[in-house]
């Protein structure tokens, strides 16, 4: 074992050795050869340290990245995967460029974003300490398949996992991961309190509307946003959780919200980013991180990559956001609506195999609801599509501008002044990071 | 006039978008000044809705679990919908509504869930749940006589055998099963598909083509309607067609 663990590692390092000469970016590269030449690549590793994993369908990356900055803030020495890079593939890689020649892994702490298909496929090889289950929405149906399918993935998993488990707990497709092992002690369950513009009723597409252990339909108190609320089984009960972690008085426009007794300000300003929070919170509970290094770092910190990430050209403001399924394009229109003021939007559709070649899942957008949005451009692989789903959404097509070409849209995007708002699904959002900086620093250059 | 449409399970088969087939009559209908009353159907509405009283009776597609909770409760309701579908009310179905109207459906499980019966059609899904047909599609078919391209996506396990009148011919993607010639069912009050987009989307003549049917039959005589403003969709066609058709 010891020497097919050591070729392993030697092939992996003259690999992404030879990518860095070449002065190409290593990425995904030597861990798809390693995967592909050995299933067990990942097993060649030798890490003693925690791993907390972080997986669902939205927020994997702002968790991830939040979670790894309250460890960096507290002098931790973390490994993680900031831009993604989630599949087992993308871990051998990253795990690759930080082990010595024996395939020993030093950090105090591995924080790694893990793809929900792939939570058993990496951590049947490499032992965890603590998984955070954020969400599942539908999600790239053709490419995952059905949500249930990649639920019960995970759910595999979790029957034999010991480990702490961190779940959303107003989200029955993932709280019910708390019953797949009836003997870990370890389930926790973080929850938001009813924030002011909660519903009584669905207002957006959603799953899981019927109890995972018995069939009933699920009753809901109120829906935060999608399926994400307060739930419960009228007939066997599924769904009476006691959190671990509850924030409360949920205040949107300060922002801030209130945990076991203190008020903390936030940077961002969404109820799926107060959310991603809870999340963090709990982990930051249950590391005992102090809640001095918590409050600096929820008031301060932004992931910036293409989430809520601010732009801004001669005195026009620009929100890029990140929507990769209905759900998230769902919250950013809401973000959208909620800023007043007159805007005018780009929306960024591709159909490249990273975001599923189907976009129809773009119906299950609700633009009926557009609110002061004075105009559209439409881009990517897909511009025509998303074109034809905002103007049959009852918008007015002569305001649509479709530019298929990025360079070109962010243009016309900017042949006006105003608030602006930009949405780029999977693929779409780092193109459109590009433009909008090559425009940005090119114009302003030019004059 | 206001056509009245039956969404059937709409909380349930109402994957891939396919709940946009709904806007979209009703927007087309809408710009014409018409428009459409949609009566939303959830489980256990079968004592108190009259079937044929409906103008379009449309099924979306689904997930197995959905279709088996709720295969008994359209059972229940089996001889007022064929009495509907003989009187004439249209019946638009996508994917998991398209295979409960025939005579069966077995899942990857082996499990059989009874059809309506409504066509001799039936459906088998392969054991090997990784095997499905996924990915964009191109077919012809004729509307009124004349050839139309449609276009959309698919995605399913089942494979469909025994279809008498087929919806279309396959031009790009697999259709009835993996590598059809033929996709869909078809009569002249009857479109059944496995297109998702959803197939309105992209297609409005044959949306166009629904409605005016419908309403003709409501009216009692033919009703044209005036055109409308096609050109995103024009151009969204014209994008996809190069990509599919001309690139082999």
């Amino acid at each position: 074992m010891f020497i097919i663990n050591f070729f392993t590692i030697l092939i992996g390092k003259i690999l992404s050795g030879l990518l860095h000469l070449l002065g190409k970016n290593a990425g995904n590269l030597p861990g798809l050869v390693l995967c592909t030449m050995r299933k067990n690549a990942l097993k060649a590793f030798k890490i003693d340290c925690p791993i907390i994993a972080v997986t669902g369908t939205n927020g994997k990356t702002s968790v991830t990245n939040f979670i790894a900055e309250l460890f960096r803030q507290t002098g931790a020495n973390i490994i993680t995967n900031p831009e993604g890079n989630n599949l087992d593939t993308g871990i051998t890689s990253l795990l690759l460029n930080h082990c010595t020649m024996t395939g020993k892994v030093r950090a105090d702490y591995l924080i790694l974003e893990t793809d929900e298909s792939h939570v058993p496929v990496v951590y049947s090889k490499l032992k965890l300490e603590t998984l955070v289950v954020l969400n599942f929405f539908r999600d790239q149906l053709d490419r995952n398949g059905e949500v249930e399918t990649l639920i019960l993935k995970v759910n595999g998993f979790c029957k034999t996992f010991g480990g702490n488990l961190i779940l959303n707990g107003d989200d029955p497709n993932v709280a019910r991961l708390g019953l797949a092992n009836p003997k870990n002690k370890n389930v926790k369950y973080f929850s938001v309190d009813k924030y002011r513009y909660a519903t009584d009723t669905l207002y957006e597409a959603g799953e899981g509307r019927f109890c995972p252990q018995c069939g009933t339909a699920l009753v809901y108190d109120y829906y935060q946003y999608s399926h994400i609320g307060r739930f419960a089984c009228p007939k066997c009960g599924y769904g009476k959780i006691t959190p671990y972690v509850k924030l409360t008085d949920i205040d949107l426009a300060r922002p801030s919200f209130r945990a076991e007794g203190e008020e903390y300000v936030t940077a961002g300003s969404t109820i799926y980013y107060m959310y991603n929070l809870s999340a963090v919170y709990a982990a930051a509970k249950l590391y005992g991180i102090d809640k001095k290094t918590v409050h600096k770092v929820f008031e301060s910190f932004e992931v910036n990559n293409g989430r809520m990430e601010r732009f801004e050209y001669r005195g026009s403001e620009l929100t890029l956001n990140l929507a990769k399924n209905p759900v998230g394009a769902n919250m950013t229109v809401r973000m959208i609506n909620e800023c007043e003021q007159e805007k005018e939007m780009l929306f960024v559709l591709n159909d490249n195999l990273a975001d599923g070649y189907d976009v129809s899942w773009i119906w299950d957008i609700n633009f009926s609801v557009f609110n002061n949005v004075t105009r559209v451009v439409t881009s990517g692989r897909r511009a025509y599509d998303i074109a034809v789903r905002i103007k049959c959404s009852g918008y007015d097509e002569d305001r649509i501008v479709v530019k298929p070409d990025l360079d070109e849209a962010v243009k016309e995007l900017f042949s006006t002044t105003g608030r602006k708002f930009a949405v780029a699904n999977y693929t779409a959002v780092q193109p459109t990071r590009a433009a909008l900086n090559r425009f940005i620093k090119g114009e302003g250059a030019a004059k | 006039m206001t056509l009245k449409i039956l969404h059937m399970y709409p909380n349930m088969l109402d994957l891939y978008g396919d709940s946009g087939n709904m806007e979209l009559l009703r927007y087309r209908l809408r710009k014409r000044g018409h428009d459409a009353e949609v009566t939303a159907y959830t489980m256990g509405d079968g004592a108190k809705t009259d079937f044929e009283a409906y103008d379009l009776i449309y099924l979306g597609g689904g997930a197995d679990f959905e279709q088996q909770l709720l295969a008994d409760d359209l059972l229940s309701c089996r001889g007022r919908i064929v009495n509907a579908y003989k009187s004439g009310v249209f019946m638009l179905m996508i994917c998991g509504g398209y295979q409960l109207m025939g005579q069966y459906y077995k899942d990857s499980n082996g499990k059989k869930i009874p059809g309506l019966g409504l066509f001799d059609y039936y459906t088998v899904a392969s054991t090997n749940k990784r095997e499905r047909c996924i990915g964009n599609i191109v077919i012809e078919t004729e509307l009124d006589g004349e050839k139309y391209k449609v276009i959309g996506f698919e995605n399913h396990g089942g494979m469909t055998d025994n279809v008498k009148t087929p919806f279309g011919r396959v031009l790009f993607g697999n259709g009835n099963r993996f590598g059809s010639q033929t996709e869909g069912y078809t009569e002249k009050n009857v479109v059944a598909t496995y297109l998702h987009g959803p197939l309105l989307s992209k297609n409005p003549k044959l949306a166009d083509h629904i409605l005016s049917r419908c309403l003709s039959r409501r009216q009692g005589s033919e009703v044209k309607l005036p055109p409308l403003n096609d050109k995103l969709e024009e151009q969204c066609r014209k994008v996809m067609f190069r990509r599919l058709l001309e690139k082999k």
